[in-house]
């Protein structure tokens, strides 16, 4: 929610937030299917490192909200090259050189491997995830699926919706947690919190479903007050980022 | 029909009106006969549970299809296009910024993108949120997303406006703001407007005719509000109607406001706070130096406007929050390091929204939760004096009971620990007359008790009957403390 305004300018008036997000996702996937075909570690971070620029330049994002949204992939990337590592099948080869032994656990250098490249696609994604998200407004993204990708009315504003809902259910979770101490309950996290959070969201789904009816939702074809099209920029990003990927996968 | 406007034919016309919810044993409207004239403003007024709601739904064409259930009788909505605006302002928003939320209901209706950029500044006017197009929703007072959908459902020109409590979440300068608008739209006589609210004070003057339900969710009246009030005022005021204050005055409604000279807060203090402040982000702080101290008997009234902070100080006050300068003293402990069993049984807080505070799926879990054995007795009687009984409330979901009963139950699951400190947040919030009265004999009981009371409101008349003492928060400062 506080990070709502900075990003007006990232996602409005940007190259990367002129730009549109189906050409975005269109290079996302792309450059997600690069990362799963090298089998080595230097592409992905190279990429990663270009996704990160991308964003900080073309994207103005400010690099707060650049650093907000790596933070828990961070974790997760070392936690997955930490334990691939740890237990990768390459560990068995008794004639691998061996890295690290502690009694039983013997730590291969193919392991190793597989764990720093493992890693480094978890970073990659994260920072292609990032680029995109802090980039795109939703509303855009919504706007594009609709008009140009001809999906359903129904599901994009829906997705829309829930996506709006997120910090209200975070609200939600506070107050069921206060109401918990209030009743003299310790512990920050309990079942039944997760129940009572799930009624709060059908109902909460319920009501704004019925406020979008009373608008006429649903009842025809719908205009567009933010039409859209396709412009040079969609073609140079576009082109750029899959020349880019091309490059990076030839010389590496 | 009155005729006062247009002399051509009515726009509303219900006979034997009905509707059963879906699965739902008893009927939640019966037998609505009414007409209405193009222009005109029906004030609906009834009791929490009346069916004023399932009304305002039948109206906008929102039964039978979006909402499951059977409609009994006949109903004729003239130019069938309705606009829309609900009671919570969280609710209704759809989209990210002003302009497309206003533009939203336009293409639902396929309009030409001219016609959409030509209405959308002048819907927005109407509203009084003139050169808002561009701000994002999210950062709207909930006055101002009141006013957004307000612009919202008036953008199609609809030949209907329904409201159903629009100012009911609104502080006082929000809710004036709201109805000046709704004052514009009538005087124009450009849509019928159906009007659901609670605070008849305000919106009184608007209305041509009155449909008043009672508790047996049957019309006690159809007619111009006059003839109403002087036909039927003595029932209006038994079923709990909410009324003009003059006109409760004149038919004998009696305010008690002689149990307020007790107790003045000569005791010693349940709760007091010194050079209190607190706020989430670094500079800008929500709350700023406030002293404050509550005596055991008194009730002490907090108001101020939206957002200037009177839930934050009730959540530091029982040791939610964690203030960030002075400090909190409840019964010689700081609040927010008391381990929790130790809390609960010293203070408890009601919350605005009685969902948020629900943790079972049935009633008698829901009382049980967290209670400390030597309290399991007093559950039911509790529960009993609240009107919720065990034996016909036990095994019902916390959740399908109706708003007055989930406020009751949720000051049940507090009272029953009779903490020495209550706090209660907007305790009158889409509250019956009745309801309200039985609040406040409640209140008045445990203050006699020796409790300290603290409830942050928006509602005037609440205030003048409750408060031994009225404190004023302004911008996160303690400005007026003062007898009412």
């Amino acid at each position: 929610m506080i990070a709502i305004a900075p990003l007006e300018a990232a996602q409005s008036r940007s190259v990367l937030g002129r730009t549109n997000p189906l050409v975005k996702l269109g290079l996302a996937a792309l450059w997600l299917v690069g990362f799963v075909v090298t089998p080595r570690v230097g592409p992905p971070l190279a990429l990663a490192i270009a996704a990160l620029v991308a964003a900080l330049i073309l994207g103005r994002v400010p690099p707060v909200a650049v650093l907000r949204g790596l933070a828990p992939l961070w974790t997760a990337a070392i936690g997955i090259a930490f334990f691939t590592a740890l237990f990768s099948a390459a560990n068995a080869d008794p004639a691998a050189r061996v890295v690290v032994a502690l009694g039983a656990l013997r730590i291969t250098d193919g392991a190793v491997a597989d764990g720093f490249l493992l890693g480094a696609r978890v970073v990659a994604i994260a920072a292609v995830s990032v680029a995109f998200a802090r980039s795109t407004s939703p509303t855009a993204l919504v706007d594009a699926l609709v008009q140009q990708a001809r999906l359903s009315d129904r599901f994009a504003y829906g997705a829309l919706a829930a996506y709006q809902a997120v910090p209200r259910l975070s609200l939600d979770l506070a107050a069921l947690r206060e109401a918990r101490r209030l009743r003299g309950l310790r512990g920050d996290w309990h079942p039944r919190l997760l129940v009572a959070l799930l009624v709060l969201a059908v109902r909460h789904a319920e009501r704004l479903g019925l406020a979008m009816d009373a608008r006429g939702f649903g009842r025809g074809p719908r205009s567009h007050f933010r039409p859209r099209a396709w412009g040079p920029l969609d073609l140079v990003v576009g082109l750029g980022g899959a020349v880019l990927l091309g490059a990076v996968l030839a010389l590496a | 029909m009155g005729g006062t406007s247009s002399g051509g034919p009515p726009a509303i016309v219900a006979r034997g009106l009905g509707f059963r919810y879906a699965g739902a044993a008893e009927a939640a409207l019966e037998g609505v006969d009414l007409e209405l004239e193009p222009g005109g403003c029906l004030l609906v007024l009834g009791p929490s549970g009346s069916g004023k709601s399932t009304f305002a739904l039948a109206v906008a064409g929102l039964l039978g299809g979006d909402v499951p259930g059977l409609v009994a009788g006949s109903l004729r909505v003239d130019g069938a296009d309705a606009g829309v605006v609900f009671q919570d302002p969280d609710r209704q928003v759809v989209m990210e910024r002003v302009a497309d939320d206003v533009a939203f209901g336009l293409e639902s209706r396929a309009w030409s993108l001219p016609a959409m950029r030509a209405r959308v500044p002048e819907a927005l006017c109407d509203a009084g949120l003139a050169g808002y197009e561009a701000h994002p929703t999210a950062t709207l007072s909930g006055g101002q997303r009141q006013r957004l959908a307000l612009a919202g459902a008036l953008a199609p020109r609809p030949g209907l406006l329904v409201l159903d409590e629009p100012t009911a979440n609104l502080d006082p300068a929000g809710a004036r703001a709201f109805v000046e608008r709704l004052a514009a739209v009538r005087a124009a006589r450009a849509a019928t407007i159906v009007l659901v609210e609670h605070r008849v004070d305000l919106v009184w003057h608007l209305a041509d005719r009155l449909l008043v339900l009672g508790r047996d969710r049957r019309p006690i009246a159809v007619g111009p509000p006059d003839e109403v009030v002087a036909r039927h005022g003595a029932r209006l005021v038994a079923e709990g109607v909410w009324l003009p204050e003059a006109l409760e005055r004149q038919l004998g409604v009696v305010v008690d406001h002689a149990a307020q000279s007790s107790a003045a807060g000569a005791g010693p203090a349940v709760v007091a706070t010194s050079g209190l402040g607190f706020a989430f982000e670094r500079g800008r702080p929500v709350l700023l130096d406030v002293d404050l101290r509550v005596a055991g008997g008194e009730r002490a009234a907090l108001v101020g406007q939206n957002g200037s902070g009177k839930s934050t100080l009730a959540r530091l006050l029982v040791g939610l929050l964690r203030p960030t300068a002075g400090r909190v003293d409840l019964l010689g402990d700081a609040p927010h390091r008391m381990a929790p069993a130790d809390l609960a049984a010293r203070a408890g807080l009601i919350f605005q929204d009685p969902e948020r505070q629900f943790l079972a799926t049935r009633v008698a879990d829901e009382i049980a939760l967290g209670l400390p054995s030597a309290d399991r007795a007093r559950a039911a009687a509790t529960l009993e004096a609240l009107g919720l009984p065990l034996a016909s409330f036990g095994t019902r979901s916390p959740y399908q009971l109706s708003g007055g009963e989930q406020r009751r139950l949720s000051l049940a699951c507090v009272l029953v620990r009779e903490p020495r400190l209550l706090v209660l947040d907007e305790p009158t919030f889409g509250q019956d007359r009745l309801a309200v009265d039985g609040l406040l004999a409640l209140l008045r009981d445990r203050a006699a008790a020796g409790t300290a009371i603290l409830a942050a409101t928006h509602d005037e008349r609440f205030v003048a009957a409750f408060a031994s003492r009225v404190l004023e928060l302004h911008a996160g400062r303690l400005v007026v403390e003062c007898a009412p």
